[in-house]
């Protein structure tokens, strides 16, 4: 493993979005602003617009940095170059996962903030955003498992329309749990036992998805 | 048929391959074996589809062939193939450069993963291409496209250049001013180029040594000179009962009338007199041009396919 010729391929490709990444970035903290707006009805725009960015971010980095270099042929270029797979996957996993991670967390930081700073938030309603932000995230990584193993955009877009519909059954469960129910409306945060078996559930999801994708990833003998 | 160009030793050689089989869902390449000594230009010739673009794939390590064995500059390509890319310079038409970035980007990201990048060499190519560094790659033709990716391929003087059809679709004056490149190249003696074309006019022009390849096969391979004395087409005229005689090499090309064209892939200097001795009269014995030989040789091995 290469760890200079890693560090150029991640600098190159985030060299490469960070225009889109600043874009998301502001984005996200918009959305994260609006979605703490004492107003219920802006507020759940907000909170639209939080999934909506976590959701464009995803496909995008996923679409633009992984699939594009098959499709645009620059693969075959920086294939060419001394670097070697291994190199090469760890580079690209590990930009992918940054440029999401950025706006995703600072979405998430954001909320959290707002939530405990202002004075009309319940702090309640902090229960359910960790769970939200790791279904986001968990539905990201099987995005990039399909990109990789497949390296197809019809199978990655199936794979986020499935997450989208994911998401809604999802909410729709968490707040019908009515423990969850009760604590989201109160103004005192508790974690229920319940929400910690919904972590662990989604860390796994996270953790295999990242597992296969280094495997498949690093497994691929032909490089073009 | 396995042919080997020339048997120096192993540090002599720039590249080997020894019985490469790949297999496609509809395309293989078959038991492919042949070495280039370092410091020459060997032309590797073949109609589309033939596997001359999967062979440089193998040679650079990007595709990993299913047997066989595969040696670039003295290393297994299967097990060093980040380092031995240091010193291989790699270009294919179906390579993209970042279409948003400019040229002078491109330099500085490729001069970030070569020690040996010559910065002074690169600003001559920049100059001697007619190429503008602060352009974006999108903004620029065909043939500064081209002429782009090999500035960032000789900057790094690689020892070895493999370059996949570099001429396609370049106008006559981009085509020669790659080709002059090349040979500046190769007037160092360590550098060593495998060039790939359809085009026999630029290999018979640069290249010291050819392979043909079809199918997947590798059909005939030797040095050019031994190619262009050795084939020869003969006119000949000769009852409608002649049969062709058994002459190692000869092939009958077309018949019109008692007017015969052959060509023969071993001329030897009694080859006229057994023609004759069979009862036709020579009419003319002609060189045949690279171009001839290929086809030629493409068609004699697909009819030793089907036999």
């Amino acid at each position: 493993m290469n760890l200079k010729a890693i560090r150029i391929l991640f600098l190159k490709d985030l060299f490469l979005s960070r225009r889109f990444l600043f874009a998301y970035f502001l984005a996200g903290m918009a959305a994260s602003a609006i979605a703490c707006y004492p107003d219920a009805t802006v507020s759940f725009i907000g909170f639209i617009l939080i999934l909506t960015v976590a959701i464009a971010a995803g496909i995008h980095f996923i679409g633009n940095l992984l699939l594009s270099e098959t499709i645009d042929q620059t693969r075959l270029f920086i294939m060419s170059l001394p670097v070697s797979l291994l190199d090469y996957s760890i580079g690209k996993i590990s930009v992918v996962l940054t440029t999401y991670l950025i706006p995703w967390s600072a979405m998430l930081a954001c909320t959290v903030i707002c939530t405990s700073l202002l004075p009309w938030a319940k702090q309640g309603s902090m229960v359910t955003l960790p769970a939200i932000f790791l279904f986001l995230f968990s539905s990201f990584m099987l995005q990039l498992v399909t990109a990789v193993i497949t390296e197809s955009v019809g199978w990655t877009i199936c794979v986020m329309v499935g997450g989208n519909v994911g998401l809604n059954i999802f909410l729709m469960k968490l707040f019908a749990i009515p423990e969850i129910a009760e604590i989201s409306k109160g103004d005192i945060l508790r974690w229920p036992p319940v929400i910690h078996q919904i972590h662990g559930v989604e860390l796994l999801v996270i953790a295999i998805a990242l597992g296969l994708t280094v495997m498949v990833q690093t497994r691929k003998r032909d490089l073009t | 048929m396995n042919t080997v160009l020339a048997t120096p030793t192993d540090n002599q050689l720039a590249a080997s391959l020894s019985h490469v089989s790949k297999t496609y869902k509809h395309f293989k390449l078959q038991d492919l074996s042949f070495s280039l000594e370092r410091g020459t230009v060997a032309g590797l010739i073949g109609p589309n589809g033939a596997g001359k673009s999967t062979t440089m794939r193998i040679l650079m390590g990007l595709v990993h062939p299913n047997s066989g064995t595969v040696q670039v500059l003295g290393q297994p390509i299967s097990s060093s193939q980040a380092s031995a890319k240091q010193d291989i310079g790699y270009y294919s038409e179906d390579m993209r450069l970042y279409k948003p970035e400019s040229i002078l980007w491109h330099m500085q990201f490729v001069r970030s993963l070569y020690p040996s990048w010559d910065d002074a060499y690169a600003r001559e190519l920049l100059d001697r291409f007619g190429l503008i560094e602060q352009q974006a790659i999108k903004g620029l033709s065909h043939g500064q496209r081209v002429k782009a990716m090999l500035l960032l391929i000789l900057a790094r003087r690689p020892k070895f250049l493999i370059l996949d059809e570099p001429t396609n679709g370049l106008d006559p004056v981009a085509k020669h001013e790659v080709l002059t490149e090349l040979m500046r190249v190769v007037e160092d003696p360590d550098r060593t180029i495998l060039y790939s074309s359809h085009n026999t006019a630029d290999i018979e022009k640069i290249c010291d040594s050819i392979t043909f390849i079809d199918r997947g096969r590798l059909i005939a391979s030797d040095n050019r000179d031994s190619f262009l004395e050795q084939w020869k087409r003969i006119k000949l005229h000769a009852p409608e009962t002649w049969q062709t005689p058994s002459i190692r090499g000869l092939r009958l090309e077309s018949t019109f009338h008692q007017l015969r064209i052959l060509s023969l892939s071993h001329f030897r200097d009694e080859i006229p007199a057994e023609l004759q001795s069979s009862g036709a009269t020579i009419e003319a014995i002609d060189p045949m041009s690279l171009e001839e030989i290929f086809v030629s040789s493409v068609m004699r091995g697909r009819e030793g396919e089907g036999s």
